[in-house]
């Protein structure tokens, strides 16, 4: 009975933690060079702002700085874009190379099609805005 | 049935019901989820039925495969492009000088088409291109036709009185792009821009619709 209860416990959390997970969605990059290794990552969006955390903050703060001209136009571009959650934003194509920014389903996907390589993003819009949030607050005083 | 087999039955059913409880809690998660996703899509979708698009759509006749489609939502420009300060571009604002317009008061030739009566201001015909300037109707034209040229071209520009207003709202050296975009999102469905040669096809317009045909 004990085992029992040990287990509906443990399949309890492990369920609600994987719901919180997975809430946001998912965070996919692939890369494939023509002549290279691929590179696929692909994780929960909620994992990314709590990782920002555990970076050595130099590092954040480096990134934000770096950042910091383009996180106004960030943060608003996002926010626009949650009111557009399927829109087709950027379509070009010639005989080579195929480039589309879109949103869809609340996901900023971008695909770069070309001979040598082939880039596919996709990442929710609110994790990018929660990480232009966190930036914000980490970069330094204009 | 010994005790332990009793137990060992019990637990696989907690188990079982545990599982089908969490599998129930889910699907009510998902349930509530879609709803709420239908819900902000027909939010969306009555908000977009709203929503301006500016359209860019450049094509090749001669090759199917080239092709550039841009929609942009012209709330989304406005509430961006203040946010962007880089070269001239400042808050929204786009400024220029004399340098630029080789001399010519930009501002002061809009201002006296602005005020002047509908007609034609310009009319030049030379054995190379036909060059048109006008206002008719509340809209500004500029067309421009390349006849000897080895690929003939079109150029049209139609671009409506209320946004060369807003556009020369602020300061002299300088256009409100942000204001500009105001005015132009009042607009009904127009076509902006249009430029025909041998090699491309581009179009520049706004409507209603999130794509473009």
């Amino acid at each position: 009975m004990l085992l029992a209860k040990v287990a509906l416990g443990c399949a309890g959390a492990l369920a609600l933690a994987g719901a919180y997970t997975f809430h946001e969605g998912i965070v996919s990059v692939q890369e494939v060079h023509a002549n290279g290794r691929p590179v696929h990552v692909w994780l929960p969006a909620a994992v990314v702002p709590m990782a920002l955390h555990m970076v050595p903050a130099h590092y954040v703060e480096h990134a934000a700085s770096q950042v910091s001209p383009w996180l106004p136009t960030i943060r608003a571009l996002t926010k626009a874009l949650e009111k557009y959650p399927d829109a087709e934003l950027v379509d070009v194509r010639d005989s080579n190379q195929h480039v589309r920014a879109r949103t869809q389903h609340g996901k900023l996907l971008i695909d770069v099609d070309s001979p040598d390589e082939n880039v596919h993003v996709a990442c929710p819009l609110a994790t990018i805005e929660d990480v232009s949030r966190q930036l914000t607050a980490l970069a330094p005083a204009a | 049935m010994t005790p332990h087999a009793r137990r060992v039955i019990q637990s696989a059913i907690l188990g079982s019901t545990a599982l089908l409880a969490i599998g129930a809690c889910s699907r009510l998660v998902q349930a509530a989820g879609s709803q709420a996703a239908s819900a902000s899509s027909t939010q969306s979708s009555a908000s977009a039925s709203h929503d301006r698009w500016l359209h860019v759509r450049v094509t090749n006749p001669n090759s199917n495969d080239e092709t550039v489609r841009v929609n942009v939502p012209l709330e989304l420009a406005e509430k961006v492009l203040p946010t962007i300060n880089k070269d001239r571009l400042h808050n929204g604002h786009v400024k220029f000088d004399e340098i630029d317009c080789h001399g010519i008061d930009i501002h002061a030739l809009l201002e006296a088409a602005r005020t002047s009566a509908d007609g034609e201001f310009v009319t030049v015909q030379s054995k190379d291109s036909d060059v048109r300037v006008a206002k008719r109707n509340g809209y500004f034209f500029v067309n421009v036709s390349e006849k000897n040229h080895p690929k003939k071209s079109q150029v049209e520009v139609k671009v409506p009185m209320k946004v060369v207003d807003a556009l020369l709202s602020s300061g002299k050296d300088e256009l409100d792009l942000v204001a500009g975009l105001h005015a132009l999102s009042l607009q009904g469905d127009t076509e902006l821009v249009s430029v025909k040669d041998a090699d491309n096809t581009v179009r520049v317009w706004l409507d209603s619709k999130n794509i473009s045909d």
